[in-house]
């Protein structure tokens, strides 16, 4: 697990996190969960990840600013990809603005999100 | 001792308004009392419930997510899933349990996709949460039915369509409501043909919420609408024009025309406006021959059509309305007239000394 790619799950949905932080471990990745926006922010800061997963919306602080904490405050060039529902077009684009990388819409796939990140990561 | 009879005394000598007050005093102290008691052991009811459905809630997660990678490729079920279902179908059996398993799958399945979420399906049915769910709509509590239903649309369960449909003129709109959700969200345009049977008006929030579903399908071949348009629910047939605007039903131009004469006033409007969105000429044409039979709300309907479809032709009928006593109707027959023939227009200021007509033609002609 020490050499393993280490990645910060955001999301306020617990049985999601539970499921996805299972699946990517499986891959061998190192998983750090947040269920707020202001834990993501500490997880950050604390473990230096190699790829960023977050919900937009997430109570306390949202998901575009954490973007903008990552991109403006950290200066981290680290991929973040946004997981938004249907009817968040408008916030996918600001997302992007801010600098993140790629979306996928829930309901989402984790098969598909494991070869996202891998793509990302490889 | 001496003080207890002392206060004894003491109430016994006191005027009877004094004795009043004490024994109002001492009442309300014991209901004040009472109902701090009742309080505090309700809000530790209540804490206590909530650590048991966390405790269940996170025993029931941590299962799920067992059973979903516990499968394996040489088994169907394998022993460990079967334990799995085993236990949650135990649970299931006591309703409070059942009511936090069902919370757990839906708050994963709504987010997720895929094989998981087919996974979270079978579960449903391993679990016969479905023979629960489906025990419901037989219930005489027509909330205990609604929920049912929209359980039955959360899980996708179209094998409910039979007992679902039933309740499709329930006298309850939930119940109603409901049952329309179910139809559409599982069957798509195909569930529509509820409004083939519906007896009960639609109201005009069901309306927005079953286009706003159908309107999210990949979909989007509409089926055949006619039979709606000609329907003896007038609410249907409203339904049914929207639908024909939305989809540009065109080939459903006979019957929205028929409708310019329907008995409903608010059926006659809509038509109105559906054939000027489809640019249907000759609804125009008609409506021009009877504009006078119509109500005054028809007759600006008709003028805004005439707006949107006006032709060079159309001038000596504009020419009858441009000092209509209506104003809207004033207004659109100078706006087309200006559009029509510019210098007619630009004569009509020579031609009229009255103030006020002046002022819209001035206005019109700089807009």
């Amino acid at each position: 697990m020490n050499g393993a790619k280490k990645i910060v799950l955001a999301e306020d949905n617990s049985m999601l996190s539970k499921l996805l932080k299972f699946k990517l471990e499986k891959e061998g990745y190192s998983l750090f969960i947040a269920d707020n926006g202001k834990k993501t922010i500490e997880l950050i800061e604390e473990h230096n990840p190699e790829l960023i997963l977050t919900d937009i919306m997430m109570p306390f602080v949202s998901g575009l600013e954490v973007i903008s904490h990552v991109r403006n405050k950290l200066n981290l060039l680290t991929p973040i990809v946004v997981f938004s529902a249907a009817g968040q077009e408008q916030i996918v684009l600001k997302a992007f603005d801010l600098g993140a990388t790629d979306f996928m819409s829930k309901p989402l796939s984790p098969n598909e999100l494991v070869l996202r990140v891998k793509r990302l990561l490889s | 001792m001496n003080t207890y009879r002392f206060l004894i005394d003491y109430f016994n000598d006191s005027p009877t308004i004094i004795q009043a007050t004490w024994i109002v005093i001492g009442l309300f102290s014991i209901l004040i009392l009472g109902l701090i008691l009742y309080l505090k052991y309700l809000r530790g009811h209540l804490r206590k419930k909530e650590s048991i459905t966390v405790a269940y809630e996170q025993e029931y997660e941590a299962a799920l997510i067992t059973y979903l990678y516990a499968g394996n490729d040489e088994e169907e079920i394998s022993s460990e899933q079967q334990a799995i279902i085993d236990l949650l179908k135990n649970g299931a059996k006591e309703p409070f349990k059942r009511k936090i398993l069902i919370a757990v799958l839906l708050k994963l399945k709504n987010e997720i996709s895929g094989e998981v979420a087919e996974s979270i399906q079978n579960l449903y049915y391993q679990t016969e949460l479905v023979d629960y769910a489906l025990s419901r709509l037989s219930h005489k509590k027509w909330y205990v039915i609604a929920k049912g239903i929209r359980e039955l649309k959360q899980f996708q369960i179209k094998e409910a369509y039979n007992p679902v449909i039933i309740h499709l003129n329930h006298p309850r709109p939930e119940v109603r409501k409901e049952m329309q959700l179910y139809m559409v969200n599982l069957f798509y345009f195909e569930g529509l043909t509820f409004l083939d049977l519906l007896e009960t008006p639609l109201s005009e929030w069901d309306q927005i919420q079953l286009l706003e579903i159908l309107q999210k399908l990949e979909n989007q071949n509409i089926s055949n609408i006619t039979s709606w348009l000609q329907s003896s629910n007038d609410s249907v047939i409203i339904f049914a024009l929207k639908l024909a605007k939305i989809y540009n039903q065109l080939e459903a131009k006979n019957e929205i025309i028929q409708l310019l004469h329907h008995i409903n006033k608010k059926v006659r409007l809509e038509a109105i406006d559906v054939l000027s969105y489809l640019n249907v000429l000759e609804a125009k044409e008609i409506l021009k021959t009877d504009l006078q039979k119509r109500s005054q709300e028809e007759q600006i309907a008709v003028f805004k059509m005439i707006e949107n479809l006006y032709e060079n032709d159309d001038e000596s009928f504009i020419m009858k309305y441009i000092y209509d006593d209506l104003f809207e109707i004033k207004i659109i027959a100078l706006k087309i007239l200006k559009r029509i023939n510019r210098e007619k227009f630009c004569s009509l200021k020579r031609e009229s000394s009255d103030d006020s007509f002046l002022r819209i033609v001035n206005f019109i002609e700089n807009n």
